[in-house]
């Protein structure tokens, strides 16, 4: 059940992202962009594997204190190390796509992408 | 077990090199960027501190080059276990033949272009950050060039992009904001779909380390992963590396961002950035996917057109194949038509690239052995005219526009009187792109003839041909426009640098060099074709840890790192 209340959701977020990037408006885009980077991490997240979480899967209750338990059911670390990574990317990339677009109004008057001028 | 080292040298040598000088140069690149950011007030330190990492950098990679590929004793592969976290758990750099060939590039053309720019630079502006950017992006391209893991490649795009986002954008004029937002935008969609990717292959095979997924794919029942979703994950991939090389129908961002960045950094951009992309399509559909038992029958119907196989490589083939042809027109059209120099040039990096694509294709699609690696020498020899010949022309570009103000060629005439050291660099950069003896460019136009004469494709030597008709058509007119005829106003004025002729002349030079002396260089691309193709000694050479040998305290369910699934 899970997987398929996350599947949707990633697939709402992807289809409310490409929405967004085919804006005029560039301010639009960047959303667009970032709502796009963030449905990919949580795909990337979703890739290490959904299990329904017990009282048995929780580790930090389990070994806390103690010497940790190796058999204990724990999700998978390393995609959440990705996503990690992954989210602190898209951040500095959005932020510089919005700095971008700021300096682009500046020098353009408009944030509308048909007024932005020739593509020679 | 190491391809390219004779029996006798493999007795002397251990067969795993565990090697420092692997992150050697990733190191320097690192220092040299925080160093001239450190330097930030006083120019004459940052730009000493910039060549002095930029020298360290080049002696890096010959070191690399010598101890690690070249020489008689050489293993061939060394590894370096960042952190000391063995493989596949850790991140792995490897520097082999085809990392190797690539890091020599690049160095050649960085070095270059980083004296080129010491004497740009008093005109933009003294105090920017362009230093330390251009180390930024000299470190994403090396890191992409020696990791040995998916996702880590995937960060060093990101490092690349980066500093290559704000050179489109660092004139900050109306045209270079909008080609860096176009740009950015682009490739903020193309990490994401890199991301999918990435996920999707880990979920799958349940490593990323490429050694292992190479080991895990060609044996895919004892690691019990079903292979077949591997296809379509590796076609998301093909599509951000095509991104990156600026293939049809991905080439869209060339023109634009090329004529925004300042020219001695495109010169890097088309000759380092672009070679990012053709290293990774080659590395992963070769290295990496090639052993995957997968289906793929793509012959038409009624045409007599087929291509089938039991791996990935029929599919990237014929991918590869189309996006190649559809570049080497799309580019040599546009080129001809432009009206400023480097606008020609950005047209004619995207038909040089579908040169450099064609063989790679013809090697993924054939079953010959001998072939396929003829095929990766050939893209390979090409990859290294184009690196030297553009990024001459485009450093040159920056001569002309720092002689004289403008690169538009209705605004320049009679260059070749006014400076006759500039015209004649431009000129043996020109002939090397249209591919004349005894040029670097003649090698490599060669033997990407000869590989689809083998091949025994009478219709891709027939593209190849008109791509290169092209080719001469667009160099002949931008040197009419520019160099012959009455001078200008703009070039009767005209005073160029000696620095920049400098290194005109030694590129020139090096175009001049790899004809004469072409024998080493075929050596060292066969080498590391040998190297892309042997995806066993890549293996054996990055020595991944089996699930089973890790030796958890309590074993329970093993150290499987891999996707825990329902």
């Amino acid at each position: 059940m899970t997987g398929v209340i996350l599947a949707g959701v990633i697939g709402a977020l992807f289809a409310l992202g490409t929405f967004l990037l085919l804006r005029r408006d560039l301010i639009r885009v960047v959303w667009g962009l970032a709502i796009i980077s963030q449905a990919a991490n949580v795909y990337l997240l979703a890739m290490g594997g959904i299990a329904e979480g017990t009282a048995e899967t929780v580790p930090v209750l389990e070994g806390h204190g103690h010497e940790i338990h190796v058999p204990m059911a724990v999700a998978d670390p390393l995609v959440q190390a990705l996503v990690l990574t992954a989210i602190v990317i898209g951040f500095g990339m959005t932020a510089f796509a919005l700095v971008l677009s700021y300096r682009v109004y500046e020098e353009h008057g408009t944030l509308d992408v048909s007024k932005l001028g020739d593509r020679e | 077990m190491i391809g390219s080292v004779p029996a006798t040298a493999l007795a002397a040598s251990p067969p795993v090199a565990e090697s420092q000088l692997v992150i050697a140069p990733l190191l320097i690149v690192l220092v040299a960027a925080v160093g001239s950011l450190l330097f930030g007030r006083w120019t004459r330190a940052r730009i000493g501190v910039s060549l002095l990492g930029g020298a360290a950098y080049a002696v890096a990679v010959a070191a690399i080059d010598w101890y690690i590929v070249l020489a008689p004793s050489a293993p061939g592969a060394a590894t370096y276990q960042v952190g000391g976290w063995p493989a596949p758990f850790g991140i792995t750099l490897v520097a082999d033949g085809l990392s190797a060939f690539m890091l020599t590039m690049v160095a050649i053309l960085g070095v270059a272009s980083l004296v080129f720019s010491t004497r740009v630079l008093p005109e933009i502006d003294r105090r920017s950050y362009y230093f330390p950017l251009f180390h930024f992006l000299a470190l994403g391209v090396t890191g992409a060039f020696l990791t040995g893991d998916l996702f880590n490649l995937f960060v060093w795009f990101e490092v690349m992009l980066m500093a290559s986002y704000i050179f489109v954008a660092y004139y900050g004029g109306p045209q270079h904001t909008r080609a860096a937002f176009w740009y950015v935008a682009l490739n903020l969609l193309a990490s994401a779909v890199f991301l999918l990717a990435v996920g999707g292959i880990y979920a799958t095979t349940g490593t990323l380390n490429m050694a292992d997924l190479s080991r895990r794919l060609a044996d895919p029942a004892a690691y019990g992963i079903d292979p077949r979703s591997v296809l379509g994950l590796y076609g998301l991939l093909l599509s951000v590396f095509a991104i990156k090389a600026g293939l049809v129908p991905f080439q869209f961002w060339i023109p634009t961002a090329y004529r925004a960045a300042p020219p001695q950094i495109t010169a890097l951009l088309a000759g380092a950035t672009k070679k990012v992309g053709i290293y990774a399509i080659i590395r992963l559909s070769f290295t990496v996917f090639a052993d995957a038992p997968v289906a793929v029958d793509l012959t038409v119907p009624g045409t007599g057109l087929a291509v089938a196989g039991n791996s990935p490589l029929p599919f990237v083939g014929a991918v590869l194949f189309v996006m190649a042809a559809a570049s080497i027109l799309v580019g040599g059209l546009g080129a001809v038509g432009r009206e400023s120099i480097e606008g020609v040039l950005a047209y004619s990096s995207i038909g040089q690239v579908g040169f450099i694509a064609v063989p790679v294709a013809i090697a993924a699609t054939t079953t010959s052995p001998e072939l396929r690696q003829f095929g990766i020498v050939a893209a390979l020899v090409y990859a290294l005219n184009h690196t030297l010949a553009k990024g001459l022309l485009f450093l040159a570009v920056g001569a002309v526009r720092t002689a004289t103000g403008t690169s538009s060629l209705s605004d320049l005439g009679g260059l070749a009187g006014r400076s006759p050291p500039l015209a004649i660099s431009f000129f043996v950069g020109a002939l090397a792109l249209v591919g004349i003896p005894p040029l670097s460019g003649f090698f490599g136009k060669f033997l990407v003839f000869d590989v689809a004469a083998r091949a025994e494709a009478p219709s891709v030597l027939a593209l190849l041909l008109a791509g290169s008709l092209l080719t001469i058509a667009y160099a002949t007119r931008t040197w009419n426009r520019s160099f012959w005829g009455a001078r200008t106003a703009a070039v009767e004025e005209a005073t160029t640098d000696s620095v920049q002729l400098a290194v005109l002349g030694v590129l020139a030079a090096a175009i001049i060099a790899v004809g004469v002396g072409f024998e080493p260089v075929y050596e060292f691309a066969d080498a590391a074709a040998e190297a892309a193709l042997d995806a066993d000694a890549y293996v054996d050479a990055v020595d991944p840890a089996d699930a089973s040998d890790v030796d958890l305290e309590a074993g329970g369910e093993g150290g499987e790192t891999g996707g825990e699934h329902e």
